[in-house]
């Protein structure tokens, strides 16, 4: 009997502490965001991150070569003509921040924005 | 019958002159100089957010080098830029003394909204601000005319 409440209570434990890594993975995990670009717009054009979440930009074309900068986050991702292009970074102020596209892509570049909160 | 026939030729004649592109005598310029540095250009006083650093410098570079390369050459100074005298005015070196008196605030207002009735177009929702900014920077730190070669547009 004692034997089978030691083994209930390795195997409990295994499970949780199993469930715990996971939990303690998904928290540490970066978040993922997907950003389309197209001439002369993001989509979505506005997020919210949380200051020192990491996180996983993937910046997606569906027309010709664009980027995405925050200069004051010192995040700058540019992509190719249809292409996909990925940047990690961990927002370290809070605020709202514009970010522009780096390439120039057109009449209405200078228009192309992508608005980003961060906060606490 | 006579004075109808006068009229009539000075009115065919008058586009002829009046699209004639001679270049601006000296206080035509003179003139024109002080109405834009003292009246017409606005945003005298906006200062600068950017800091003049070498990666800021290159920002603008790069962003003249997408919109204002074309008429400007490289080196912001026409180097091979084959119709920069023939225009009436003709397009003026970015380094020159009167290009450069304006103040940041100004050379942005300029970028922004460009000169009537020059050939300068505004560049505001074709640049960003930012852009925009990073440019002015450039303006400042022109490299040495011709160092950059002449924009590739020209040379074939």
């Amino acid at each position: 009997m004692r034997k089978q409440h030691l083994i209930l209570a390795l195997l409990l434990t295994t499970v949780g502490s199993h469930a715990l890594m996971r939990k303690a993975h998904a928290e540490n995990a970066p978040r993922h965001i997907e950003v389309t670009a197209k001439r002369f717009g993001f989509e979505p054009a506005e997020i919210t991150l949380k200051k020192g979440e990491p996180v996983d930009l993937v910046l997606k074309s569906t027309d010709v070569s664009h980027g995405l900068r925050f200069r004051e986050l010192n995040v700058d991702v540019k992509v190719g003509k249809g292409g996909t292009s990925e940047v990690h970074f961990t927002p370290n102020l809070t605020g709202t921040f514009v970010g522009h596209c780096s390439v120039f892509c057109g009449s209405g570049h200078g228009s192309m924005t992508l608005k980003l909160h961060v906060v606490d | 019958m006579q004075r109808i026939a006068y009229f009539a030729l000075a009115v065919l004649l008058l586009p002829a002159i009046g699209c004639k592109a001679n270049p601006p005598s000296g206080i035509e310029t003179r003139i024109v100089s002080t109405a834009k540095h003292h009246f017409f250009v606005g945003n005298r006083k906006q200062k600068n957010p950017l800091a003049a650093t070498p990666d800021s410098i290159s920002d603008g570079r790069e962003a003249f080098s997408h919109y204002c390369m074309a008429c400007h050459g490289m080196d912001g100074q026409n180097t091979g830029v084959p119709f920069a005298d023939r225009m009436s005015p003709p397009v003026p070196s970015l380094a020159s003394h009167d290009v450069q008196e304006y103040t940041d605030g100004q050379l942005k207002w300029v970028i922004d909204y460009g000169i009537w009735p020059s050939g300068m177009p505004g560049a505001k929702g074709t640049l960003c601000d930012d852009e925009i900014w990073s440019i002015v920077l450039y303006l400042r730190h022109l490299p040495p005319a011709g160092s950059l070669g002449e924009p590739e547009m020209y040379s074939h």
